[in-house]
């Protein structure tokens, strides 16, 4: 009898959960990923190293080597060649050897403007696989 | 017998169903904490080299930062080159998906930015991308 007295107006009350604390829970939640979400848009290119030991393999005469002197002149071939022209001549080089990848060797000062021309001269002659040599 | 009426209309309006609201503030909540990203910035704004084919990193998490004058910056402190590789360790750590942005400016030389790649491959990192700008 006691019990029966008890049950009930609990069971009652516990039909009507108060919801206030969650939601504010879940709004403080809500704003604090809202405040700390950061959107940073970063572009850029990708560096493909050779990691796979096939890679590593590869013998010289099958890639392009694209030579950055210290004074950011571009050599390939034993040739001075111009930024605007990296693309036709990388191109060209491309269209002989179409299993070769681009490597890069850039001497030690020379600045990194120069060896992101070359990347994305090789890019635009559709050449993706472009490692760095170190 | 209009009284009656009216007062049973403002019973009802007196309790707000919350389910709806409820609903789309979990899914709000959900999506904030599924795209939060927590990026480590570099700390420095830097002369970034021009490319037509850059790509949008979408996983980047680290960003590495070389000024023009070759100091490395990593997340707002300048970092001599020895302990790069330590740096890159703790925070690929933190986040072992994400691949690592270099900001290389312009003017720092390809020396500094061996050094950073060659720490990331130590720390393993498996996404290194060199930042660029449009024309």
């Amino acid at each position: 009898m006691r019990r029966k007295h008890f049950v009930m107006p609990s069971d009652d009350d516990e039909n009507e959960i108060n919801l206030t604390p969650m939601l504010d829970v879940v709004f403080i939640m809500l704003i604090f990923f809202i405040v700390t979400a950061s959107f940073v848009k970063e572009a850029g290119l990708d560096v493909n190293r050779p990691d796979a030991p096939t890679s590593e393999v590869q013998s010289e005469e099958t890639n392009i080597l694209v030579q950055i002197r210290e004074n950011d002149e571009i050599w390939i071939d034993r040739r001075l060649i111009d930024p605007r022209a990296l693309r036709p001549n990388i191109e060209r080089l491309h269209a002989e050897n179409p299993e070769g990848s681009v490597v890069i060797q850039a001497a030690a000062k020379s600045s990194n403007k120069s060896l992101v021309t070359v990347m994305d001269a090789a890019r635009q002659a559709g050449v993706y696989d472009i490692s760095i040599a170190e | 017998m209009r009284d009656t009426s009216a007062y049973t209309d403002e019973q009802d309006d007196n309790e707000i169903n919350l389910t709806p609201m409820l609903d789309v503030v979990f899914i709000m909540l959900i999506f904030f904490i599924v795209t939060a990203t927590f990026i480590k910035e570099a700390g420095i704004d830097v002369e970034r080299p021009e490319a037509l084919t850059r790509e949008q990193m979408a996983d980047a998490a680290i960003l590495v930062a070389i000024s023009p004058a070759d100091e490395i910056w990593i997340d707002k402190q300048v970092t001599k080159p020895g302990d790069v590789r330590t740096e890159l360790e703790k925070l690929h750590a933190e986040n072992p998906k994400g691949s690592l942005v270099i900001q290389a400016d312009e003017q720092s030389t390809h020396e500094t930015l061996v050094v950073v790649m060659e720490a990331a491959k130590q720390a393993g990192i498996p996404n290194v991308a060199i930042s660029a700008v449009e024309d």
